[in-house]
């Protein structure tokens, strides 16, 4: 560590950072305000932000907290793509101004916080969690289940609940009560986990009018998700389970159960 | 906790041109539309068959061979192939199949789609058409 602190910075680039602004108690509406921010190669737009609340202006308000894609807090709006900002570098929008705008289609309490009450509702709604007809008492052991029974709903238990796949969802932003990508995916994760028993109770959740079959296929949920969910393939999955349990009821007796 | 919000938050709303701002989205839009081509095509199409029935052939060969008609034939043909692709590409992503170790690709499902397409519209062609 010879060189001091302003080795650290040396030969350092430039990035303007235009972000939302948006203070409740004098703002009508939004603005952008730019900032100069140099960086090095190894920084992120969420260090750019630290930096900015740091140095240049501590009034940016923003959620973040583990820097490392675990935590999704950091998510936003990087130049129109729903992306958490610790996994975006800034060396990869060279000599361009970036943008940092809230999540699409969230009610924005102030500059990049959105409020995300509908989607902690949802959430809790399609009980996240393993249910059983009858609990068995601890003595019992636990429930047994293979690797291939894993595999099934494994990818769809990485979810870390940042909301890019809402933002990137234009029919969440066309009908607000659309149960969206991450709950039906996670709702799918449970269906498809075979200590779970619970498939009665979240059955009629997830294929409401506003559930699964208002989604249109545009896919981009897939597209953004920064942990490698599938939520279009949660969706259509659980489309075809419904239609499947649909016709099995109308053409078998006793509703083939 | 009151429920009483202090400030007012901003709320957004999607504008008409939504679709524009991502290429994702602008593919999607037009494999929507496609679905208004695919239904004013089969509207002049059952349209034509009546003219047939009611013995009018010589009015419905007219229409047949309206310029317009051509033309507006080929642009949903554009649309209709577009609209069949892009399906065929989703159905790979949908129901992924599992071979062994690996998954089967979109693309792989768009090869199979397309394949069986040309067979099946040349089993029809034969069978209808030529016998």
């Amino acid at each position: 560590m010879g060189t001091g602190g302003s080795g650290l910075l040396m030969s350092q680039d430039i990035a303007t950072i235009r972000v939302t602004r948006y203070r409740p108690e004098k703002d009508g509406k939004p603005y952008f305000q730019d900032y100069k921010v140099p960086y090095r190669k190894d920084m992120v737009v969420l260090d750019a932000l630290n930096y900015i609340k740091a140095n240049l202006d501590g009034t940016l308000t923003y959620r973040w907290s583990c820097r490392m894609g675990v935590c999704g807090s950091c998510g936003a709006n990087v130049d129109g793509v729903p992306k958490l900002t610790c996994a975006s570098f800034l060396h990869e929008f060279k000599g361009r101004t970036i943008k940092v705008e809230p999540l699409t289609h969230f009610p924005v309490i102030k500059d990049l916080v959105v409020n995300m009450d509908d989607f902690m509702h949802k959430l809790v709604e399609i009980k996240p969690w393993i249910l059983r007809e009858k609990e068995s008492p601890p003595e019992e052991g636990e429930y047994r289940q293979s690797a291939e029974e894993l595999e099934r709903y494994d990818q769809f238990s990485s979810c870390i609940n940042c909301m890019l796949c809402y933002s990137a969802c234009p029919v969440y932003g066309l009908n607000e009560k659309f149960l969206g990508p991450a709950a039906t995916a996670l709702a799918y994760r449970y269906i498809e986990d075979s200590r779970d028993q619970g498939k009665a109770v979240r059955f009629p959740i997830v294929h409401e009018l506003e559930g699964v079959w208002e989604c249109t296929l545009v896919g981009e949920c897939s597209v953004v998700c920064p942990k490698g969910v599938d939520p279009m393939l949660a969706i259509q999955k659980t489309k075809i389970l419904g239609a499947t349990n649909a016709l099995k009821s109308l053409v078998m007796p006793r509703g083939g159960k | 906790m009151s429920k009483q919000k202090p400030f007012p938050e901003y709320r957004r709303k999607l504008g008409p041109g939504w679709w524009l701002s991502n290429s994702h989205f602008t593919q999607y839009m037009i494999r929507e539309w496609t679905s208004f081509f695919v239904a004013v095509f089969s509207l002049i199409y059952i349209y034509e068959l009546s003219l047939f029935a009611s013995g009018a052939k010589d009015s419905a060969l007219a229409l047949m061979r309206n310029p317009g008609i051509i033309a507006f034939n080929i642009v949903a043909l554009l649309f209709t192939v577009y609209h069949a692709l892009t399906w065929f590409y989703l159905i790979g992503k949908v129901i992924p199949i599992k071979m062994g170790k690996t998954t089967s690709k979109p693309w792989q499902a768009l090869l199979v789609n397309i394949v069986l397409l040309l067979i099946i519209s040349y089993a029809v062609i034969q069978i209808l058409v030529l016998r």
